[in-house]
């Protein structure tokens, strides 16, 4: 797992808060369609044994909300090209779905960064970040895996 | 749209062909209120003059947003999303305003007491005129674990 040039000054990992809020599940919830009560419903969830409203599998997206892509460029240091980036890949692994009223603390670094042969000739440069998130015991509940491809300049 | 399965482990054979569920059609506003939700103000998701400078015709979806539609399948096939272990999804192309999102999928194998399953979401639409798309092909592809009930 070759990684590739950092800018100068960056830093190894960000760490952040992901408050995890009543109002915002449901807004998450409405956005990707979903229709379980699970995540908006305090007496559903624990109906089925739940002590709030759960967040969407997808849900820590949001934390493009609290680290900016800007930010995140500035800090991890990538010198990804973005005019040529695409979002090729997300992994997600849980230990559970974050709970409406905690506060996780996210971990942020890049993960894998390799360069190999473009299928229609350049190089291709493919970038994964990691983040894990935990909980206020220091419990993991979830790591996500984002992963860019920049395309061979034109 | 859907509702999460009372699907048991016991129930669940490996090659079993799981329910169609179809979302959409991706409208602008769903768009535009995914970015809101998300915090993913990339303009070449809202802004047709940005994308157009971009190469692209128009706008199109962040990927993010029909792979929340997959999670949401995957999640009622199952019983719901307490039961994901793992998720994964691959972007194979663009999704377009208009598009309506088909998610499908199969039971890969069963071990023990989870459950590996692969699954796609195609596009299915006309798309933007200039593209000549197929009416249908495959946006997204994945493959994810679960421990049903």
């Amino acid at each position: 797992m070759g990684v590739g040039e950092r800018a100068p000054g960056s830093e190894a990992e960000i760490v952040f808060e992901l408050p995890v809020e009543r109002g915002k599940v449901r807004e998450f919830a409405l956005a990707v369609a979903e229709d379980n009560p699970i995540h908006y419903y305090v007496e559903e969830a624990r109906k089925r044994g739940l002590p709030d409203i759960v967040a969407p599998p997808t849900f820590t997206v949001t934390q493009m909300w609290q680290v900016p892509r800007e930010e995140r460029e500035r800090r991890l240091g990538a010198n990804l090209a973005y005019e040529r980036v695409l979002h090729g890949e997300q992994e997600f692994f849980y230990q559970r779905l974050p709970v409406a009223g905690e506060v996780l603390t996210g971990r942020m670094r890049i993960a894998s960064d390799i360069s190999k042969q473009g299928r229609r000739g350049g190089v291709m440069r493919v970038v994964t970040y990691e983040s894990v998130f935990t909980d206020a015991s220091g419990a993991e509940v979830l790591r996500a895996l984002y992963t860019l491809m920049e395309l061979p300049p034109p | 749209m859907s509702v999460p399965s009372d699907l048991r482990l016991e129930d669940v054979f490996s090659g079993m062909e799981l329910s169609e569920v179809v979302f959409g059609p991706v409208e602008r506003a769903d768009i535009v209120r995914y970015a809101g939700a998300a915090g993913d103000f990339n303009p070449i998701h809202i802004d047709d003059a940005y994308a157009q400078g971009a190469g692209a015709p128009t706008a199109f979806a962040m990927g993010m947003l029909p792979a929340g539609y997959l999670a949401h399948a995957v999640s009622d096939w199952f019983g719901g999303p307490q039961h994901l272990r793992r998720f994964r999804v691959r972007f194979l192309t663009r999704v377009w305003p208009g598009d309506e999102i088909v998610c499908w999928g199969r039971v890969d194998e069963v071990e023990g007491r989870f459950v590996k399953v692969r699954f796609e979401a195609d596009r299915r639409g006309p798309g933007p005129r200039e593209l000549e798309l197929p009416e249908r092909e495959p946006a997204l592809s994945g493959d994810a674990d679960v421990e049903p009930a």
